[in-house]
């Protein structure tokens, strides 16, 4: 993280938070001892494979997680309160979440200006009348035609939709918006559209992003930072541009190198893919949770966890100096 | 939009024409309708004459068409016992059972919809849990225990209910009406709620788990992650999704309360078509008992119309002709 960052105080910390599943008089980490931070103003990446744990920070950052998964422990401030134990204060209001499937994300049996509305005056109290033009002024700067706001979702497209629901995310006029990969469930080239629309428009409010996406591409072309996650730890964490050049941990690595390149030479090639799967929830390795799919995996890393080192890497031989970087 | 509702209308006409076949097969074949009339001991001069006079030398399509024609001006002909019109006998009755089906399956709706949503807002609560576990015995006991369980309470030890009859009713033309006396209203009670005590533990159930199922949907989630409050989640957005199943089965268990209500009226000596039907069967009244199919069909069909226009009404998808959720 860059010197000049630390003196901005922080919107969102999370401290040593862990996530966990109770099943069977057994307890599980879904989130393991995870610390990060996000700044006003800036997007950050979460990036994983499936099952890392990103969802699940998103959730316990708005308070949704539920039984039988709680928040063991740690802590969540946002702008200087806990909002762990009860996050409905800032839910909607100051942070607010976009999902992954736009088809399903919006009550089919209402009109996009009610749900719009509805969500408005939930938070800002206003009349119908001035939320309905809020709703309008919303819906053209997501770039629909606002003359469809009496419209019913079924008559938009998928990337329509999720314009509708970046919306609806950004009718509270949150600091934060949680978007759950907005835009896995969408064709590529739409996919980059909504990427565009969703960092202009919270840039011009200032607003931060947590991006949760599993996709590198998407985290290279959106994101200021980036927090690699592995079984529910982190793994990674600093600039995007700094780790994805400079992958220090090995799952960054291997994440950056089974990324797909367009280029001359990649229909020769073979992409790379990390050998294994990450572990489930159940069964996750002593010391380092990546050392069974590691190539560099020492005893160490089979005994000991790995802490953060340098702010940066929770890796054993990042803390021998550079040389596997 | 109006073709769908003109094809509807079309469907049902031709479902009751198929009713109508049914029921005139009945008439026609099941027993021989002069001997029924004549009786044993008729001349060949008066059976040709009958068979004359009832059309049965016509070709079976004039019949048929005839039938028809005559059902629309509901004349089913004459009772074989007593000799009244069949129409008369029925419109003597039907009061008594519609506004009996009609109150028991608005109790059914009403308190199956709350409990069904309580139950399911709370799920896993005490309160919910003693409710789900009645409503058991509820779907479980057979009705005439029902009514007489109640009849033995509320009659016999209480002495607060009617056991039996509708009380004094008011003549509204030729409908008469239990609502609008004390004695009307209190002889309601225990049938309907006899009538309804399936139809509401089984509305409650489909409301319940309807309900728990449009609850795990994405946009519940996305309006709880936004902030809006339970009373938003549950009224604004859970609420209209459910309502499609609920009121198919509604619809169908409307139309099983006018035609099944036939063992409540006997618990009950309630004077409706449903004892009507009993005592037609018993005596092998076969007018009766084909208009009385008649009119079940008809009730079935106007239920279900009904209900395919408050599916249009309810779910745009519907009304756009579209059929599948999220197909563009």
């Amino acid at each position: 993280m860059s010197g000049n960052r630390e003196m901005v105080a922080p919107l969102l910390e999370i401290s040593r938070l862990s996530v966990v599943l109770d099943k069977r008089h057994q307890r599980f980490k879904a989130v393991d001892d995870l610390s990060f931070r996000v700044f006003p103003g800036e997007i950050l990446g979460l990036v994983g494979e499936s099952g890392a744990g990103k969802s699940m920070t998103g959730c316990a950052i708005l308070g949704l997680i539920e039984p039988p998964l709680s928040i063991s422990s740690g802590e969540i401030t946002f702008d200087g309160v806990r909002i762990d134990q009860d996050a409905s204060s800032i839910r909607g209001s100051k942070i607010s979440m976009i999902f992954q499937d736009p088809l399903v994300s919006l009550n089919p049996l209402r009109k996009i200006g009610d749900q719009l509305v509805e969500v408005i005056r939930t938070h800002i109290n206003i009349s119908k009348a001035e939320a309905f033009g809020r709703a309008k002024t919303l819906l053209a700067e997501v770039g629909i035609d606002p003359g469809r706001i009496n419209a019913y979702p079924h008559t938009f497209s998928g990337g329509m939709r999720q314009r509708v629901v970046i919306a609806l995310a950004l009718a509270p006029e949150p600091a934060l918006i949680i978007a759950d990969e907005p835009t896995t469930a969408l064709d590529v080239s739409v996919q980059a559209q909504i990427l565009d629309l969703l960092k202009r428009l919270c840039r011009e409010r200032g607003t931060s992003i947590i991006l949760i996406t599993h996709d590198m591409g998407v985290i290279s072309e959106t994101t200021d930072r980036v927090a690699v996650l592995y079984a529910g730890r982190l793994a990674e964490i600093g600039k995007t541009s700094a780790v994805l050049k400079n992958p220090r941990h090995p799952y960054t690595k291997g994440l950056v190198a089974a990324t797909p390149r367009i280029d001359a030479n990649s229909f020769e090639k073979r992409l790379f893919q990390i050998p294994g799967a990450m572990p489930d929830l159940e069964n996750i390795p002593k010391g380092c949770a990546f050392h069974p799919r590691c190539d560099f995996a020492s005893t160490q890393c089979q005994k000991q966890q790995p802490p953060l080192f340098e702010d940066r890497s929770a890796c054993w031989l990042s803390n021998e100096g550079s040389e596997t970087s | 939009m109006l073709i769908i509702v003109l094809r509807r209308l079309l469907q049902a006409v031709m479902v009751l024409l198929f009713v109508a076949l049914i029921s005139f097969l009945i008439f026609r074949y099941v027993g021989n309708p002069v001997e029924s009339l004549l009786g044993q001991e008729a001349t060949v001069a008066q059976r040709a004459a009958l068979e004359e006079a009832l059309g049965l030398k016509d070709p079976i399509y004039e019949q048929y068409a005839d039938f028809v024609l005559r059902a629309l001006q509901f004349d089913f002909g004459n009772s074989y016992r007593g000799a009244l019109p069949v129409a008369e006998l029925i419109a003597l009755r039907l009061p008594a059972t519609l506004e009996l089906a009609m109150t028991s399956a608005i109790f059914a709706v009403i308190f199956g919809v709350i409990t069904g949503i309580y139950t399911a807002i709370n799920r896993g609560g005490f309160i919910a849990n003693l409710i789900l576990s009645t409503s058991l015995v509820g779907v479980s006991l057979p009705t005439f225990l029902i009514g007489v369980l109640l009849i033995w309470v509320f009659s016999v030890e209480l002495n607060w209910l009617p056991s039996f009859g509708r009380g004094e009713v008011v003549e509204l033309g030729w409908w008469t009406t239990g609502f609008l006396t004390a004695s009307g209203v209190k002889s309601l009670i225990l049938p309907s709620i006899t009538l309804g005590l399936y139809q509401m533990t089984l509305i409650m159930r489909l409301t319940r788990a309807e309900m728990l199922e449009v609850l795990r949907q994405d946009y519940i989630r996305l309006a709880v992650a936004l902030g809006q409050s339970k009373r938003q989640v549950y009224f604004f957005h859970a609420l209209p999704n459910i309502l499609i199943p609920v009121i198919t089965i509604t619809g169908l268990q409307l139309g099983s309360v006018i035609a099944f209500a036939i063992i409540t009226e006997t618990v009950f000596q309630w004077p409706g078509v449903g004892l009507l039907f009993i005592n037609a069967v018993y005596f092998v009244d076969i007018p009766v008992m084909s208009a009385y199919l008649l009119l079940v069909g008809f009730a079935f069909v106007v239920i279900n119309l009904v209900v395919d226009l408050l599916y249009l009404l309810i779910d745009p998808r519907l009304r756009d002709g579209q059929l599948k959720r999220g197909a563009d």
